[in-house]
């Protein structure tokens, strides 16, 4: 009964979505109101019924409701319930149901949050939104529909969720990762929007960069979980492995940088714009393309375990229409654009353009590495696989350019620069940048040319960035100073902050990390840079729902007691599964990683020992980032923006001024 | 003017070139078969007995008799349940040979002791009876990849040449034997007599 309602709001939030597509578009290209006002009510019902029915579903399988096709391919009776709630996406169908809900999500809200746009470009965004939408709702009934019936034959019980699925991180993180991936599609349909009213001035910007930011936000976090957990969890102590599904995560993250960049720049001083296009449809075409990747098998990874052309084909179709389309558009609408501003070589727009091709070029790169396997079989070439070494080597030339361009841009002036200004603040990141590599690399044991020139580059951004904030308060920091400077600048601050955090520890942990696989008997040692671990007992623990062999390893550096870590192997009966817990002692200067291994007959263990200096930087650093963009999204003029009546925008102005001390939420 | 368009073409025609390789790469064949297509031989593999790792079978266990392949582990709900069914089959005459698949979740760090395995094999099937003539142990569980399993339990219905007839995802009850077994099982066993 609640799947056939379940079913029944799907039917009806792609009813919403086809009025959501058609009649405000219909309205703004013949200016009647009429129209343009159902746009925003046509958005809340589609989120409102995508909403029903995803606890429809939920509500399925939580009750065991084997009945559902997909319920019953994707569930059983033993499955612990947070299983069960975290299963709904675990398969093909709800994981499209879940994108849609996020899509309708976001739909929803930039109905709510866009007060200040005027109504006839909301329903133009609105009905961009509506019009993806109903592609992907069509596929979700059509082609792969969670609500499918067994009746009158159904299964006593389920059959187990998808083994190499049965785990927390494949659960946790697609999610956030959609969250991200569907959010890129605000910045899509603004800019789509923007090249159907044929009128791309810089307003349109302003009006998509705290939803860019947003959904990059969101991405950063995502793709930051993802890797966190991989370390944690799967015991193999990597944190990055070029899986085609990561990939396929990161190329709109980069593009999405990109176009972050480059909306400010359009934004402030209108020039780019039709660069800035190209880059907001890339973005979402890359996580559409994404999302194919991953949904379609067409790349064999462990990820995608299940494939079907046929699905495969019908989201790639949407894929030509939504994409095609949309690059089209560009291609008519985009030469009338003209860049009313002039600027210099030596420029901050030529800066962040410098930046872009950066970005761009790493997002080719891994686009190229990610189809390159996929292009070169089906051109009857072979098998090939491209992995690690390409895309590190790759990223080792791209980065040093990019950071340069990073240093010197936020200092520079918009239109033209004289380069001999900035003389004396480059001289000094520099030689400081040298002097504090060369003081953080003695600590290490071993040397290392790329650990000097990364960490080399991570100080020249710091010290820089700090110089900018000099320039900027005219070399007094002070309270009074600092404040004056808007959120959005503490935005990007904090933004390039934290890539140079992420970028130091990339740097110094691929550069000296030791890792040792050994046999020891209680009682045994072994030493890892200067820290002796010493295999104390196992000792057997008895858990809620598991029992555990704990490996206990005491570790001493330079005869003092560091710590004690426990590295568990837990057999989890009701599931029958093992679980590797390492034990980690983690600080900010190195995290110490054990993992029990097997017992072997004559009583002595196989253990894995890791030392991994900085490695905790790497997700700090993703915060940070993720931060920044929380900051810019919260600067003052987006908000003045959202109120379209000047009065109303003084009252907001006094209610912040009332309330900056509680102003963060 | 007219190299500005192209320029402003060039983000199109790049992803319309891309779309003809993905539309390529949709229908040639995945390194895993998804399904091992009916009518096809097994693949080879040389693999022990789940109680007895120093008994090693390969295809050749297959030639010469019809059989059926049930894919399943103790750890499995619906398997047990269609166990009982799958020895009412054998008292009717009809092979069927296990492929026993254990989820484990670190092959690296290898999971339950095989001695635990082979105690909850011998509880399980002294419980809910054996249908087995022996059981296959997929011991890295890839076998069971290329064969194109994708849980269990799965059943495969194995001619006298060793090729596939039939593959069925899910339990296998009465009902499924009637409607999508018996009349292929009776053909292969028509054919297995006459030689």
């Amino acid at each position: 009964m609640i799947a056939e309602l379940g079913q029944l709001s799907l039917i009806l939030a792609m009813m919403a979505s086809m009025c959501l597509g058609f009649y405000p578009i219909v309205g703004a290209i013949r200016g009647e109101p009429r129209l343009l006002i159902m746009a925003k009510p046509m958005a809340f019902a589609m989120f409102a019924f995508t909403l029903l029915a995803y606890m429809a579903l939920t509500h399925a399988f939580v009750t065991d409701d084997f009945t559902i096709k997909y319920v019953a391919n994707h569930s059983n009776s033993l499955l612990p319930v947070y299983y069960k709630y975290t299963a709904v996406w675990g398969g093909h169908e709800g994981s499209f149901l879940l994108w849609m809900l996020m899509l309708s999500g976001w739909t929803c809200a930039v109905a709510i949050f866009s007060r200040g746009v005027p109504l006839i470009m909301v329903a133009r965004v609105l009905g961009v939104l509506g019009a993806i939408a109903l592609g992907f709702y069509l596929f979700l009934i059509l082609a792969s529909n969670p609500f499918e019936s067994l009746l009158p034959y159904f299964p006593v019980d389920g059959r187990d969720l998808n083994p190499l699925l049965q785990d927390i991180g494949m659960i946790i993180h697609p999610p956030m990762l959609y969250m991200g991936y569907v959010g890129f599609s605000v910045a899509f349909a603004f800019a789509i929007a923007a090249l159907m009213a044929g009128r791309l001035d810089s307003t349109w910007a302003r009006w998509a960069r705290p939803w860019a930011l947003a959904a990059w936000g969101f991405l950063t976090l995502g793709i930051t979980l993802g890797s966190w957990w991989a370390y944690y969890e799967l015991g193999w102590g990597g944190w990055w492995f070029w899986d085609p599904v990561e990939n396929a995560s990161f190329m709109p993250w980069l593009a999405g940088t990109a176009l972050i960049h480059s909306l400010a720049v359009t934004e402030k001083r209108k020039v780019f714009k039709a660069w800035t296009v190209l880059l907001a449809i890339s973005a979402f075409s890359l996580s559409l393309l994404g999302t194919f990747l991953v949904r379609s098998g067409i790349i064999v990874s462990v990820h995608s375990f299940a494939s079907d052309p046929e699905r495969g084909l019908f989201i790639l179709g949407l894929l030509v229409l939504v994409i095609g389309c949309s690059l089209a558009l560009f291609a008519m609408r985009s030469s009338m654009l003209k860049s009313n501003s002039r600027y210099q070589l030596v420029s901050r727009e030529m800066m962040l353009i410098g930046n872009n091709v950066f970005l761009t070029a790493a997002t080719i790169v891994v686009l190229l590495g990610t189809l390159l396997p996929l292009v070169h079989k089906e051109l009857g070439l072979g098998s090939i696989s491209v992995g690690e070494p390409f895309f590190n080597q790759m990223f080792t030339w791209l980065i040093v350019p990019f950071v340069v361009l990073l240093a010197m841009g936020p200092m520079s002036r918009w239109k033209r620069q004289a380069i001999g200004d900035l003389k004396s603040q480059l001289l000094w990141a520099v030689l400081l940048g040298l002097v504090m590599t060369a003081l953080l690399l003695t600590s290490f044991e071993r040397f290392s040319m790329l650990a000097v020139l990364g960490t080399f580059l991570v100080f020249v951004i710091v010290l820089t960035t700090i110089q900018e904030i000099l320039l900027r308060t005219n070399q007094q920091i002070n309270w009074r100073n600092l404040r004056k400077l808007s959120r959005s600048h503490w935005g990007m601050v904090l933004g390039h902050l934290g890539f140079a955090v992420t970028l130091l520890g990339i740097t110094l942990t691929s550069n000296f990390s030791e890792e040792r696989e050994v046999r020891l008997n209680i009682g045994d040692s072994v030493e890892l840079q200067n820290y002796q671990f010493t295999f104390k007992q196992v000792r057997h623990i008895e858990g809620p729902n598991y029992s555990a062999d704990g490996g206990v390893v005491t570790v001493i550096r330079n005869g003092e007691f560091v710590t004690e870590l426990l590295a568990e192997k837990r057999f989890y009966p009701v599931q029958r599964n093992v679980m590797t817990e390492a034990g980690i002692d983690s600080n900010l200067l190195r995290d110490l990683f054990v993992a029990l291994g097997d017992e072997f007959t004559d009583g002595s263990w196989g253990l894995r020992v890791y030392v991994k200096p900085f490695v905790l930087w790497i997700w700090l650093g993703a915060a940070i980032m993720a931060l920044g963009a929380l900051l810019s999204i919260m600067d003052k003029r987006y908000r003045l923006v959202c109120v379209s009546k000047a009065t109303q925008a003084k009252n907001i102005e006094n209610r912040q001024i009332a309330g900056t001390g509680a102003d963060f939420g | 003017m007219v190299k500005k368009y192209l320029l402003l073409f060039l983000p199109l025609v790049l992803f319309l070139l891309l779309t003809f390789f993905l539309v390529k790469g949709l229908f040639s064949e995945a390194r895993y078969e998804v399904s091992t297509q009916v009518d096809r031989q097994l693949p080879e593999f040389s693999l022990p007995d789940v109680m007895d790792e120093d008994q090693l079978y390969t295809r050749q266990v297959f030639e010469n008799q019809v059989t059926l392949i049930n894919v399943w582990g103790t750890w499995c709900v619906t398997c047990a349940i269609e166990l009982p069914f799958l020895t009412s089959l054998r008292e009717q005459g009809v092979r069927i040979v296990g492929l026993y698949f254990e989820q484990d979740l670190d092959p690296d760090f290898g999971g339950k002791s095989l001695q635990q395995i082979r105690t909850d094999i011998r509880q399980t099937l002294n419980q809910l009876g054996n249908p087995y003539q022996f059981n296959i142990f997929d011991v890295n569980r890839d076998y069971s990849m290329d064969l194109g399993v994708t849980g269990a339990p799965e059943t495969f219905l194995v001619d006298m040449h060793g090729r596939v007839l039939l593959h069925h995802v899910g339990d296998l009850n009465e009902r499924v034997w009637q409607d999508k077994f018996l009349a292929l099982y009776q053909q292969a066993m028509l054919e297995q007599k006459n030689g």
